[in-house]
């Protein structure tokens, strides 16, 4: 488990500081450190392994989350009764 | 008073910023609604709601800033005024009790690196909706907003009423959560997730 093992190329297989790191690539993830961001994840993805596995992780999450959680169907009738709603306030 | 709130739209202006401004985000709205109550009447009846208030306070909404987040806003704070109270989902104590548990210590990195992208991507029905649908109601709510509705952190902390720094921790803590139930379906599926203990 150690460094025996290079089948990952240059990348070490240790972080040396997990809590940060993940922490920054889900920010970077999230969009909050804009073009600075995408620099710090291209050093980082390159040199680390367990970066690189976390990074794609919470990239997968996001996108099944994106695709599979956001399709409740409307109730037909609903946009209607709220123009109406509004309507009769008014 | 601020002078936004002193503002007055004319009858006119009100319907264009109500039709052009806030009705184009009501399957958001629902989706949001039906997450947080699991049910399909009560997600009517709170994005009802929600748009009849966001109608009665117009005067209040700055036009040009952002509809979608303000409305997020009316419409989190109604659930919390009205329907989590009538609702039978013990939420305050499931959240404390792992709030306490994730603030205990640097939270667990390691435990949830052992679910691989190949996994989750391969979930195709509804182990991704379930496990969202199993957090505790303030995590779950940090999910929708960041990763459903693509809020930034500046966004969530106004809509939530809470600082960015408990933004970002609570929706790391979140996706901890979300990544361990997901690894319970990994592993039910019969993925090798490299798992050493447990």
């Amino acid at each position: 488990m150690e460094n025996n093992n290079l089948s990952s190329g240059e990348r070490k297989l240790q972080c040396s500081d997990v809590s940060k790191c993940f922490q920054l690539l889900e920010s970077i993830l999230d969009g909050e450190l804009g073009e600075e961001g995408k620099d710090l994840l291209k050093q980082k993805l390159e040199k680390c392994q367990p970066c690189f596995e976390h990074f794609h992780l919470e990239q997968a999450i996001r996108e099944v989350l994106k695709t599979k959680c956001t399709k409740q169907p409307l109730p037909e009738k609903l946009a209607d009764s709220i123009r109406q709603m509004i309507h009769d306030v008014r | 008073m601020s002078e936004v709130q002193r503002r007055k739209y004319s009858q006119e202006e009100k319907t264009s910023i109500f039709d052009g401004e806030f009705m184009p985000h009501i399957d958001s709205m629902y989706n949001f609604a039906f997450r947080l109550t699991f049910d399909e009447d009560d997600a009517k009846d709170l994005v009802q709601d929600t748009y009849m208030k966001a109608f009665r306070f117009i005067n209040s909404f700055e036009q040009g800033t952002n509809a979608k987040a303000w409305l997020f806003r009316i419409l989190k704070n109604s659930f919390i005024n009205e329907y989590r109270k009538k609702s039978k989902q013990p939420a305050k104590v499931d959240y404390q009790e792992v709030e306490t548990f994730y603030n205990s210590d640097d939270v667990d990195y390691q435990s949830t690196t052992d679910l691989r992208a190949e996994s989750v991507k391969d979930m195709l029905g509804d182990e991704i909706s379930n496990a969202l649908n199993a957090l505790a109601v303030d995590f779950r709510t940090v999910i929708i907003l960041a990763d459903l509705e693509g809020f930034t952190y500046e966004e969530m902390a106004k809509i939530l009423d809470i600082p960015i720094g408990t933004v970002r921790s609570r929706l790391h803590r979140a996706r901890n959560l979300l990544k361990d139930k997901l690894k319970g379906y990994a592993q039910s599926m019969g993925y090798n997730t490299d798992e050493e203990e447990e």
